[in-house]
């Protein structure tokens, strides 16, 4: 993993109203290149208002913000370049999808880019292939499931190559089976080095996924560490109102009951601890 | 409209080329209109009900109900053209109103059969169009004729709100029914004007939000989409050409030689 930081904030303030209460107060982090980064925190603890200042939609009252160590600038120049760069999956696809057809609204990012449509139309039609999109790309998008809707919002993303990608709430509302295919997905963005930034409620998901976890708590990074750090702090875990992972609790009390042997490496996931119970029980024969 | 929109979508006709199914409905339409004869009239409505129906693929019932819809506020309004007020009772019908007669003659008689058949024709014309190609298409059509861009992503961007607008007040309307909301005459009267206020505000936060995320990809003031169109073939074309001229050579004939 590079140590590269591809996004630095520091000490960021934002208000939407007045001076008295803010969505950002004082918030400081940075991003290494190619990390999964899962945010966590409560409704109204300032996620989604840094994800817009990311984004260059919102720009911070006060504090600074840089994107490969150069500083945000907000021309109109500087602005497409940095949105080209860092895209973001809004949380309700209504409030992203405007096109009535499928493929037109997912060409729509990459012809912004300049490119020519001869392109874009190859473009497009190789992400729609991709995210699975063809048995819907020909339904009007008011027809569409809440889960269709959430592959065609990606796609509108991921169809400009962006180094960074936003994913505010990917699986809100979300069936299981097109909760898991979201997760394919992301993990797949991954695999192509982009910098998958997520923010979730879903705690045994962040835990299983995550290579970082950043809590937020009233506008500021509470705690901010690899996902194992992290989920072990019940002090910043209770005053964010979330509970430690099932996989890591069960593990934990394995380990105080001597059935596992606590040196292990703590598991990601159910299957790993599976695993772990079936090879230390005593062999039968 | 909503009717109008899933049949589309669902024609059969939908995915030929949209300029053709645009130039068929609009110079046929021209012709209909431009006419004045019912001859011409009836063979448009047979043409594009044949054309509707069975390439398009929609139920002859549901198109039959779809033509009936203007027919109410027609026959009201040929009234006016049909009836005279004259001192001397003309040749189909006298109703005497005092010295006066509400009379209706041979003449002004078919001219308001013709006036609707005209406009069921022109209706119909525009039920072809509607039936078989979605909205996106129409645009599309419309941004290659040149109609100015504020238009045409103005009409893209109603026509996908309209949607989110509907389901928005269903689901407070709903929400409002199940807290008892239209109990009697005073309270829906209320709730109907609650659910105003709500889905203007919510539509300003959602255009809000939209900005934003079309900002967020990169929008520059003007919206770039792909076109999708299929190619048009030269036979349906070719079938075009020859329709059209038939009509308007039919229609010059019934109109001057006749």
């Amino acid at each position: 993993m590079s140590n590269e930081i591809i996004l630095k904030a520091e000490n960021l303030y934002f208000s939407y109203d007045d001076d008295h209460t803010h969505s950002l107060n004082g918030l400081s982090l940075e991003i290494r290149k190619g990390q999964k980064v899962a945010f966590m925190g409560a409704n109204g603890s300032g996620k989604s208002t840094f994800f817009l200042c990311c984004t260059g939609i919102l720009k911070p009252q006060k504090g600074h913000l840089s994107f490969q160590g150069n500083e945000y600038r907000y021309d109109k120049k500087s602005l497409l370049a940095l949105r080209s760069k860092i895209g973001i999956v809004f949380q309700d696809p209504d409030n992203q999808l405007f096109c009535a057809s499928v493929y037109q609204e997912i060409s729509f990012g990459i012809l912004n880019l300049g490119v020519s449509p001869e392109e874009a139309k190859k473009e497009v039609e190789q992400i729609i292939d991709y995210l699975e999109i063809t048995p819907f790309r020909d339904k009007p998008a008011h027809a569409l499931s809440g889960g269709q809707k959430k592959q065609v919002s990606i796609a509108d993303i991921l169809v400009m190559h962006p180094d960074i990608i936003i994913l505010d709430e990917p699986a809100a509302a979300l069936d299981p089976k097109h909760t898991r295919m979201v997760n394919h997905i992301v993990d797949q963005m991954t695999e192509a080095g982009i910098t998958v930034l997520m923010s979730t409620h879903d705690v045994d998901y962040a835990y299983a996924w995550a290579d970082e976890v950043i809590l937020f708590h009233e506008g500021k990074v509470l705690r901010h560490g690899s996902a194992l750090e992290v989920f072990h702090d019940e002090q910043a875990l209770s005053q964010t109102n979330l509970e430690p992972p099932a996989v890591l609790s069960l593990f934990e009390t394995l380990c105080r009951k001597g059935i596992l042997n606590s040196s292990l490496l703590p598991p990601r996931n159910l299957q790993t601890l599976e695993r772990y119970i079936e090879e230390s029980g005593s062999p039968v024969s | 409209m909503i009717a109008i929109d899933k049949l589309c979508y669902n024609s059969r006709l939908r995915y030929e080329n949209a300029g053709e199914k645009f130039a068929f409905a609009v110079i046929t339409l021209c012709i209909c209109v431009m006419s004045r004869s019912t001859a011409t009239a009836c063979i448009v409505l047979a043409v594009t009900g044949i054309l509707s129906i069975w390439k398009g693929g929609i139920p002859v019932r549901r198109y039959l109900r779809f033509l009936t819809v203007p027919l109410a506020f027609l026959f009201l309004s040929t009234l006016a053209v049909m009836f005279h007020i004259k001192k001397a009772p003309l040749d189909l019908l006298a109703i005497p109103v005092g010295s006066w007669y509400l009379t209706v003659g041979t003449d002004s008689f078919l001219y308001a059969v013709q006036l609707i058949f005209t406009a069921l024709a022109a209706v119909s014309c525009l039920y072809f169009l509607s039936f078989t190609t979605p909205v996106p298409d129409i645009l599309e059509v419309l941004h290659r004729l040149r109609c100015p861009a504020l238009l045409t992503e103005l009409m893209l961007l109603i026509y996908r709100f309209i949607f989110i607008l509907l389901e928005t007040a269903d689901a407070i309307a709903t929400s409002q029914n199940c807290r008892l909301g239209n109990r009697d005459y005073k309270t829906s009267l209320r709730s109907f004007g609650l659910l105003g206020s709500a889905l203007m505000i919510r539509a300003f936060q959602r255009s809000g939000r939209l900005y934003d995320a079309m900002e967020a990809r990169c929008y520059d003031g003007r919206i770039h989409v792909l076109s999708e169109n299929r190619p048009p073939r030269k036979k349906i074309i070719v079938y075009i050409i020859i329709f059209d001229t038939a009509l308007f050579l039919f229609a010059v004939w019934r109109r001057f030689f006749s």
